[in-house]
């Protein structure tokens, strides 16, 4: 097998080959980049046109695409508090403090090493670990994949500081949002008011750009008069090579490659998940965790190491198994098929050189993620901040209608946007935290579905949610994470008595 | 109002070409309509069967694919029903998805909407079990499931699908009973039958071809040995009667005119013997199986009658 890796390495350095993760790259950071355009849109927008190219131009694009797009997500999320992606939510949380204190151009120089970092990291994997790590996901059946998503949504209303029951309601808005549409098992209509356009549910994206994209621009508006840019003149940028000595995560990258990674292989979860469990744990496991969310540059490693380690990890199910850990990764699996890669056990035999060539094209995008995305993040998206705010606010709704209605090319999308938009609005000004919201929707369908396909397989006996040690460690973590934080305050507040 | 400007303009186009143009069908780029996005089995078929009905409908031909996805199917198949029966615009058309959804909710079409040029693959339905559930031949798993009604699981991709209706055939020919579990998908309930989550699944035979070292398949529903995988026994080798399969295949709007239909099914009825067509369908996992015309439209019929009978004693939502 490591002979097959070596094999295929000459063919990704022909030119054309190498050309398309270029292009890839810069093209999925420019649409990482823009509220409302996605990896996952660019990817299957991609997908028809690659039917005459060579397999490895067309497999070099998309890698490339996913690879800088998990990036580009990350530029609004520092500058401007939108996040580019679902993944990229986590990265405002820091990203954006550190911009208003004139750091953006560290926090973007963070963003793209640690991004670089993860991207290597599972690549490795999936090179490597391939085979063995497709194994960890057959052990999870619908009944643990259940629990992954109750674990997931525990941590992120719990962990995430702030107040938890109104963490709780963010997270029972998205649930709901998640119920809208088909019916998993039976494909009845659930609140979709007789609307086709409903019954697939509600695209992640949608909501992302509604919630998240609109109040910042309301924002951006409303103080028309203030014509400076949030920070125009101190982005704070100096040489990448002066940069890099400051940078010392080591431990936060190294535990946000492992949660990447571990997460990109469970079935649906994704990046999202995946940043927010490794800024909860790196901040958990900080020696000052008081300073984080105002603008701490470990924050904006810690997500963004995580949302890039997920990316070829999740190709892992998604080449052994044909389930695809993430959507970016579904729409990638449907380019393979294009070009007669069936996924499977046979695919590295019958392939090799297209495999492993593939990976070896993840792993130079991820390379490349430093050399190009460094540079024109500081140089040119960053310049936007010296428009004047109106200006700005207006190209952004513009960016935000265009890609949404570009999602499936009709109005309907938009004016759900616009609809999310508002709930938005009124959910930040009343101190509601929105990330909740989007991982109930990703979590939500899954939590639900597996749960009714877990009780069918048990023929509607819950014992059957218990009963392999894999669920009990996840039921175990989610007990831990909900009660942990209230035993924790009562410890220090014991010994403060004391 | 640009719609009505559009209609408008087809229309008017229409009726200047109608008369001499027709003769010369087709002299505008044709545009195929798949309900699923790219890179899907169904849009993979579209897509590889274009290049050579271009070729078979000659004069410099050219066919269009353009994906409408959503609601399983059903906004694409509905566009391409209610389209003008110019031959055009054509569709993509599974069985008996399309069928089934006709009687499981309201749907914008039935099976009198269409003209039925060719069914194009049928991907014929497997049993298979898990490893870990020791059920290794049709007997084993015929002898537990009439001991333990009910306690087999059996992993599908959907109710109401082709596998589906191949567990409700299964069910009435050997008076059995399981327990569906009906994932999102092939390929997540043969994930699931990997890891021995449940015991028995119901998927197509291009689903499994590269899975057999690491699943029991216990029988292919085919009259005769498949030419996809031909070391796997049919069930009618075993005594059962069981054939079913998923099909894909290609319809226009009801009403098109007969030179142009005749067109058409000349060059689908072509695919069948071009032996480079089956071998780009057969990489891409496409088990071929052409059927034409007036036999497309009877296979259509007859599987909404098994739906609809099946529905009414058993609805499957």
């Amino acid at each position: 097998m490591y002979s097959d890796l070596l094999h295929a390495l000459p063919d990704v350095f022909a030119w054309t080959n190498f050309a398309a993760v270029v292009i890839g790259v810069i093209a999925g950071i420019v649409v990482g980049a823009m509220p409302g355009l996605s990896a996952t849109m660019a990817i299957s927008v991609l997908v028809p046109f690659t039917f005459g190219l060579e397999p490895l131009v067309a497999l070099g694009l998309m890698a490339g695409i996913y690879n800088g797009a998990m990036y580009g997500g990350a530029i609004p999320a520092v500058l401007l508090r939108i996040p580019g992606t679902p993944a990229a939510v986590a990265t405002t949380f820091d990203g954006y403090p550190m911009a208003q204190k004139g750091e953006g151009g560290f926090a973007l120089q963070v963003a793209v090493v640690s991004s670089s970092i993860g991207g290597i990291a599972s690549a490795f994997a999936l090179m490597l670990l391939a085979p063995p790590l497709s194994k960890v996901t057959l052990l999870f059946g619908p009944s643990e994949v259940f629990w992954v998503a109750v674990f997931g949504l525990a941590s992120i209303i719990f962990l995430l500081g702030g107040n938890p029951i109104k963490g709780l309601i963010s997270a029972c808005f998205g649930v709901f949002v998640s119920v809208i549409g088909s019916d998993p098992i039976y494909g009845n209509d659930r609140f979709t008011f007789g609307q086709l356009e409903l019954l697939d549910g509600i695209n992640i994206v949608i909501l992302l750009v509604g919630l998240y994209a609109l109040p910042p621009v309301i924002d951006l508006l409303e103080t028309p008069l203030k014509t400076d840019g949030v920070n125009s003149s101190k982005l704070g940028t100096e040489p990448i090579w002066k940069a890099l000595p400051r940078m010392n995560y080591w431990k936060t990258w190294l535990r946000g490659s492992f949660l990447g990674i571990w997460i990109g292989i469970l079935p649906g979860a994704g990046g999202s998940m995946a940043a927010f469990m490794s800024y909860n744990e790196a901040r958990r496991t900080s020696k000052h965790p008081e300073t984080w969310g105002e603008g701490e540059p470990e924050g904006v490693a810690a997500a963004e190491v995580a949302n890039n380690a997920d990316t070829a990890s999740a190709l892992i199910p998604a080449l052994t198994l044909g389930i695809p850990g993430t959507a970016v990764a579904a729409v990638m699996l449907g380019g393979l098929l294009v070009h007669g890669l069936q996924p499977g056990p046979m695919l590295f035999r019958d392939n090799p050189d297209i495999v492993f060539g593939f990976m070896w094209q993840f792993l130079f995008g991820a390379i490349l993620l430093v050399l190009l995305g460094g540079s024109l993040a500081t140089n040119s998206f960053a310049r936007l901040l010296n428009l004047p705010r109106p200006l700005l606010g207006s190209v952004i709704i513009v960016l935000m209608l265009i890609g949404v209605y570009s999602i499936n090319g009709r109005m309907f999308d938009v004016y759900l946007m616009l609809g999310f938009g508002a709930i938005g609005w009124v959910m930040d000004r009343l101190k509601f935290p929105l990330p909740p919201v989007v991982l109930g929707l990703i979590l939500g369908g899954f939590a639900e579905e597996n749960l009714r396909l877990a009780l069918r397989i048990g023929r509607g006996d819950p014992m059957v949610l218990f009963q392999n040690t894999t669920s009990l460690i996840l039921v175990a973590l989610t007990v831990a994470v909900v009660v942990g934080p209230t035993l924790k305050k009562r410890f220090i507040d014991s010994r403060k008595k004391a | 109002m640009l719609n009505i400007f559009k209609k408008t303009a087809i229309a008017g186009a229409m009726i200047l070409s109608a008369g001499a143009a027709l003769a010369e069908y087709p002299e505008e780029p044709i545009e195929v309509i798949v309900g699923y996005s790219a890179g899907g089995g169904t849009d993979v078929m579209a897509r590889t069967a274009a290049p050579f009905i271009e070729k078979y409908l000659g004069d410099g031909a050219s066919l269009v694919v353009k994906n409408m996805p959503g609601a399983s199917g059903q906004i694409g198949v509905t566009e391409a029903a209610n389209a003008d029966p110019d031959g055009y615009t054509l569709g993509t058309f599974n069985l008996p998805g399309m069928m089934a959804r006709t009687i499981d909710r309201e749907a914008g079409y039935d099976r009198d909407s269409f003209t039925y040029l060719a069914n194009v693959v049928n991907d014929p339905n497997v049993i298979v079990t898990s490893k870990e559930s020791g059920l290794d031949t049709l007997d084993k798993l015929l002898e537990e499931a009439k001991a333990n009604p009910l306690a087999v699981t059996v992993g599908m991709s959907s109710l109401g699908g082709d596998d589906h209706f191949a567990l409700i055939k299964l069910q009435q020919a050997t008076d059995t009973e399981y327990t569906i579990v009906p994932f999102k998908g092939s390929a997540p309930a043969r994930t699931a039958l990997l890891g021995g989550h449940v015991a028995m699944g119901i998927l197509n035979i291009s689903e499994v071809a590269e899975f057999q070292d690491q699943l029991n398949v216990l029988g292919v529903a085919t009259d005769e040995r498949s030419q996809f995988a031909p070391d796997l026994p049919t069930f009618k080798e075993q005594g059962l009667d069981l054939v079913n399969g998923s099909m894909r295949g290609f319809i226009a709007p009801a009403g098109l005119p007969e030179d142009v239909q005749a067109k058409l099914i000349d060059a689908f009825s072509q695919l069948s013997d071009d032996q480079e067509f089956l071998d780009a369908m057969a990489a891409t996992a496409n088990p071929v199986e052409v059927v034409t015309g007036e036999e497309f439209k009877q296979l259509t019929s007859d599987l909404y009658d098994l739906a609809n009978g099946v529905w009414q004693t058993t609805p499957w939502n």
